[in-house]
């Protein structure tokens, strides 16, 4: 949904429009998404059976360890490249930001936030707990499981990518977020990020004691603590909407009375 | 960039009108819930199915004594951490139920879509088990009282009670008594041992055992009973947990 109001009364011209908000783009991006995650399970039904089974046949190679060394690269490139945008493109002017911008900036966030929300929940929950399934079913012989190159090195960067992003567009472009460091938006990013260096604890592990018997053994508890920080969402709400009702003093009492 | 201007509304004015500010407030609230309801589901399930994951995938596992003990103990860290947040903040009284709500469809759709889609186990293998009427108790004895202490005493108690009573109806049937070749089992385990797992070795599950058992035959109770107590010291340590996550703090850039 957008709300938009015309630039100046009784003239409506193309690109004239003032928007203040516009969810299009978050919408666009999670769509994209879950295209893209029922696209690459329904690759895995298929090929995780059919070549997933044993690391040192050559279909393992050709469908699954081409797919890691495909999305690895792949990843870093764009956790550079949107980081180093929103940074090439900050505002360098941040205190002159007039409020309706500085509004508009925060509604943005929020979609990037809604962003990421969906890619956390894709890799914490919907590709974590799948993988207990698998490790439950077939005794792996690497640690590049059809399910880990999913889970760990698809589904996880993607959530970090997101959170990145969504941390430097706050840091670049939002006042409250650019002078100072969100205790909370650190955490809320760092903590789930954190996830990612703890598969090197992991798969380290793994390698001397055989564990996916159970999934609560205690080599997996890394993962949970890191994903406490994930509540730091708590916070970034909090700080967020307390600067959108400072920012929205005059209509205090009309929200009040919703 | 620099697009540090204001366009079309009047000068150092945030909103053109009422009707856009309550608009885009209405809107922006659901997207808020949307964004904390995704966020709880993905942390508390990695946090669930780490910490109390076996006994809740397998029938096999939903013994009398360990299940029990275990799934409501860590189910009450996020229950307490949201209500703190939902009812501090914002005098909501439903932290509890939201977030067993957001886990039990992570893990509805992770049961069918992977458990039983992908690697064909029966879903009467690995339904989850059901959290939603501890919720609704937490949250009740929250906005009746209108303490957390009170909810921690009480709401923790009760939490850890409640447990098997309310998973009882679906899991009766599974602890009927069956004989096969000689073995006396229940049907529970006759399922667990057709569908062989790395977690079907008898060293492996984690479930009582016949044998050194103190409480003969009254082991759900005590078991619930020593839940409940670990769930209201859990209540307050994560009722603070969710205090802490919410800060407003900010750290000068000077500092990290």
């Amino acid at each position: 949904m957008n709300l938009t109001t015309e630039k100046a009364a009784g003239v409506a011209r193309a690109g004239e429009v003032d928007t203040i908000v516009n969810y299009k783009p978050a919408y666009i991006t999670m769509g994209v998404m879950l295209v893209f995650y029922v696209g690459i399970r329904i690759y895995e039904q298929y090929f995780g059976w059919k070549a997933g089974l044993d690391s040192f046949a050559p279909e393992f190679q050709t469908y699954w360890m081409n797919l890691m060394w495909t999305e690895l690269p792949l990843e870093f490139v764009a956790f550079c490249g949107i980081g180093g945008y929103l940074w090439k493109t900050r505002d360098r002017n941040i205190d002159a930001v007039a409020p309706r911008e500085e509004m508009r900036r925060i509604l943005t966030l929020i979609g990037w936030l809604a962003v990421y929300a969906f890619s956390v929940y894709w890799g914490a929950s919907y590709f974590t707990e799948q993988d207990g399934t698998w490790h439950q079913t077939v005794i792996r012989d690497t640690d590049f499981t059809p399910s880990h190159i999913l889970e760990f090195y698809l589904s996880y960067p993607i959530y970090i990518i997101c959170g990145w992003g969504a941390f430097m567009y706050a840091h670049t472009r939002i006042p409250q977020f650019a002078k100072r460091i969100s205790l909370a938006f650190l955490m809320f990013f760092a903590g789930p990020f954190m996830i990612f260096p703890n598969i090197g604890l992991n798969e380290w592990g793994h390698t001397f004691w055989f564990m996916e018997e159970l999934f609560t053994a205690p080599l997996h508890w890394g993962f949970v603590f890191f994903g406490w920080f994930a509540l730091a969402v708590f916070g970034v709400a909090r700080q967020v909407l307390d600067r959108v009702i400072e920012l929205s003093k005059e209509y205090e009492k009309d929200a009040l009375a919703l | 960039m620099s697009a540090s201007t204001e366009t079309g509304s009047p000068a150092g004015k945030t909103w053109k009108s009422k009707e856009e500010f309550l608009g885009c407030v209405i809107l922006t609230d659901w997207i808020l819930l949307v964004i904390l309801f995704a966020v709880l589901l993905g942390s508390f399930h990695i946090h669930y199915m780490l910490l109390a994951g076996d006994w809740d995938f397998w029938i096999d596992f939903k013994d009398r004594r360990m299940w029990p003990t275990v799934a409501p103990i860590v189910a009450m860290c996020f229950a307490a951490a949201s209500q703190s947040f939902f009812w501090t903040r914002f005098r909501l009284p439903i932290g509890a139920t939201t977030v067993v709500l957001a886990l039990l469809i992570g893990e509805w759709i992770n049961r069918y879509d992977n458990f039983w889609g992908w690697t064909f186990f029966p879903i009467n293998l690995v339904f989850p088990s059901a959290l939603i009427p501890m919720g609704f108790w937490l949250d009740i004895v929250l906005m009746i009282s209108g303490s957390w202490l009170i909810t921690a005493v009480v709401g923790g108690l009760g939490w850890g009670l409640l447990f098997y009573p309310i998973n009882w109806p679906v899991l009766a049937q599974y602890h009927q008594a069956a004989e096969i070749d000689g073995v006396l089992l229940t049907l529970a385990d006759l399922i667990g041992f057709n569908y062989v797992r790395t977690g079907t070795p008898e060293y492996i599950r984690m479930v009582e055992r016949g044998t050194l058992r103190t409480f003969g035959k009254d082991v759900v109770p005590v078991a619930a009973f020593f839940s409940g107590f670990i769930s209201m010291l859990v209540y307050f340590l994560w009722w603070n947990m969710g205090k802490w996550f919410s800060t407003t703090k900010y750290l000068e850039i000077e500092e990290v």
